[in-house]
């Protein structure tokens, strides 16, 4: 298998205004979680996924998808 | 402490960390090259002052990697700063280490060397590049993590 995760969470952010922190704030994480979920570089556990997309008012396949 | 200023002091804190964490390692190693307090031309290890404070500095370096300290900030800022993200790098900085440091006892132990190591020699080549390997690996990982953008 060799399926690429992929995350709409800047686009999904921006829209709504916040900056990296203020998710933080909302999630309860650090702005360094965000930051490397963002990018690429953290792949969040099922928890985190959940409470992004709540806090964004949105769902998990929403914010991921696999490429 | 707020929720919004307990993320940013937290940022602050993890910056200020890899800043530290860096610093700390070019200086231990710094010192490795220029006291070389384990070796001896005789060929016998040192023991003394010099060779105590190497371990006791590799140890207290070490003590980095570990989710610890930082009990003045409070509970929360603790959490932010040791979050997920840096306990995987912390985990990935010491899987490094570890090879690293199996690669040289095995280097140690099979290579043909001029004159018999001692157990304490052995003991310093293979514990200083592996701790300073993860905590510079952790100290990338991290600023890694907080680069803007």
């Amino acid at each position: 298998m060799d399926d690429r995760l992929e995350n709409r969470l800047r686009e999904e952010r921006a829209r709504r205004g916040y900056t990296q922190a203020q998710l933080a704030e909302l999630v309860n994480v650090s702005r360094k979680t965000i930051n490397t979920v963002e990018n690429g570089i953290f792949i969040p556990s099922t928890v985190l996924a959940l409470r992004l997309a709540k806090a964004l008012d949105t769902t998990v396949e929403e914010l991921f998808l696999l490429r | 402490m707020e929720a919004r200023n307990a993320v940013e002091f937290a940022d602050r804190i993890a910056r200020r960390r890899v800043i530290g964490t860096t610093a700390a390692t070019v200086a231990f190693l710094a010192v490795q090259l220029v006291a070389r307090p384990v070796f001896r031309s005789d060929g016998y290890a040192a023991s003394g002052p010099r060779s105590y404070m190497w371990a006791l500095n590799a140890g207290v370096l070490l003590l980095l990697l570990l989710p610890i300290g930082g009990y003045v900030w409070g509970r929360r800022v603790r959490e932010l700063v040791n979050d997920e993200v840096s306990r995987r790098n912390s985990r990935t900085a010491t899987a490094g280490a570890f090879w690293l440091a199996m690669i040289t006892a095995l280097a140690i132990y099979v290579l043909p060397t001029v004159r018999d190591i001692s157990a304490r020699e052995a003991a310093y080549l293979v514990v200083t590049p592996a701790t300073a390997f993860a905590l510079l690996t952790f100290a990338w990982l991290e600023s890694r993590a907080l680069r803007d953008g």
